[in-house]
């Protein structure tokens, strides 16, 4: 992969520092989420042994594609996915993600916190050069053996369910970059969730479904990077059924 | 294919994303897509796929990356054509 010297100088270096002030931030991140929000996961176990065999099954790269409904999505479903020390002792599986730069740059704290966080910063809308770039980074770093999340809808669920139909081709791109890529789809919503929001309500309990998948596509360009975000946006859907069949 | 037609049907296929009419009436080859026409970001992927099969031809992701203004889809188009 072409990537720039610098760039993937950068890449490490982030990487690094994060996994060195690790054994701090992850377990007091997922403290923060459970003791100062009272936010639980209920029955993560089977989403953490899939997570954990499709780690140990392969080197080849994994992306998370999940649902989006607040601002917290990401560390929620990495916490879904196995637990702080866990990430500790395995930093390469915990996933690097994309958030909306504006959402993560108000303050210089915040800016750093990302940076550590494994946050690769995306200006959704802005210029396509730049988003480009982004995109080759998350890959590079997945084509490393890390983990990527991404929200395949491209952004929070407006309508507060899935949409099947979003046309966003950025999981396709990375998925079409990165040669076996396989995806786990996860779907990640809270009982008293209806739709999105900032952040979830204080002592919100979470379930969560989630399934694997390798898309796969006939087309080329930006018609089969369609093609697979689809496909993966169906089967989110599909678990969003399931999940809200489940409750009734 | 002239230079013109290309231009003609790539104005054709953002008119009905395009929210600035009174830009997409006075459209360029320097207009720009977002800023100018503002077409919607979200609408990107519609518009390329329309250009593919207007003109039969394939666009790679990396290629809309280059694409900003109405001169950088004709631009594409007919180096995609030929």
């Amino acid at each position: 992969m072409g990537l720039p010297f610098l760039d993937r100088l950068g890449l490490l270096v982030q990487r690094e520092v994060g996994r060195l002030l690790g054994p701090i931030w992850i377990p007091v991140g997922g403290a923060v989420l459970r003791w100062r929000y009272g936010w639980r996961i209920l029955d993560t176990s089977a989403a953490r042994r899939e997570f954990r065999r499709l780690r140990r099954e392969s080197s080849a790269p994994l992306l998370v594609c999940a649902n989006h409904l607040t601002m917290v999505d990401s560390f929620l479903i990495a916490i879904a996915l196995a637990s702080p020390w866990w990430y500790v002792l395995n930093f390469a599986a915990l996933p690097w993600n994309t958030p909306e730069r504006d959402n993560f740059s108000r303050t210089w704290w915040l800016r750093i916190a990302t940076w550590v966080m494994k946050c690769i910063p995306v200006e959704r809308g802005g210029d396509r050069r730049e988003i480009g770039r982004v995109f080759e980074r998350f890959s590079w770093v997945l084509s490393r053996g890390d983990v990527g999340l991404i929200f395949p809808e491209g952004g929070r669920s407006r309508s507060g369910r899935v949409d099947a139909d979003a046309s966003t081709y950025g999981v396709g791109r990375v998925v079409k970059a990165l040669p076996g890529c396989r995806v786990l789809c996860v779907y990640l919503r809270g009982e008293g969730q209806t739709t999105w929001t900032a952040a979830p309500a204080r002592g919100e309990r979470f379930r969560v479904l989630f399934a694997s998948l390798e898309p796969k596509t006939e087309h080329g360009g930006m018609r089969g990077s369609l093609a697979i975000t689809r496909q993966v946006l169906t089967r989110l859907a599909a678990l969003e059924t399931e999940w809200f069949d489940a409750r009734q | 294919m002239r230079e013109a037609e290309v231009f003609e049907t790539v104005v054709k296929i953002l008119t009905p994303h395009a929210k600035n009419q009174a830009a997409l009436a006075g459209v360029k080859m320097d207009t720009n897509i977002l800023d100018d026409l503002k077409v919607n970001s979200a609408r990107l992927v519609d518009v390329v796929l329309a250009f593919e099969d207007a003109f039969d031809i394939e666009i790679a992701d990396e290629e809309v990356d280059s694409v900003n203004t109405v001169g950088d889809c004709v631009r594409l188009v007919l180096a995609k054509a030929s």
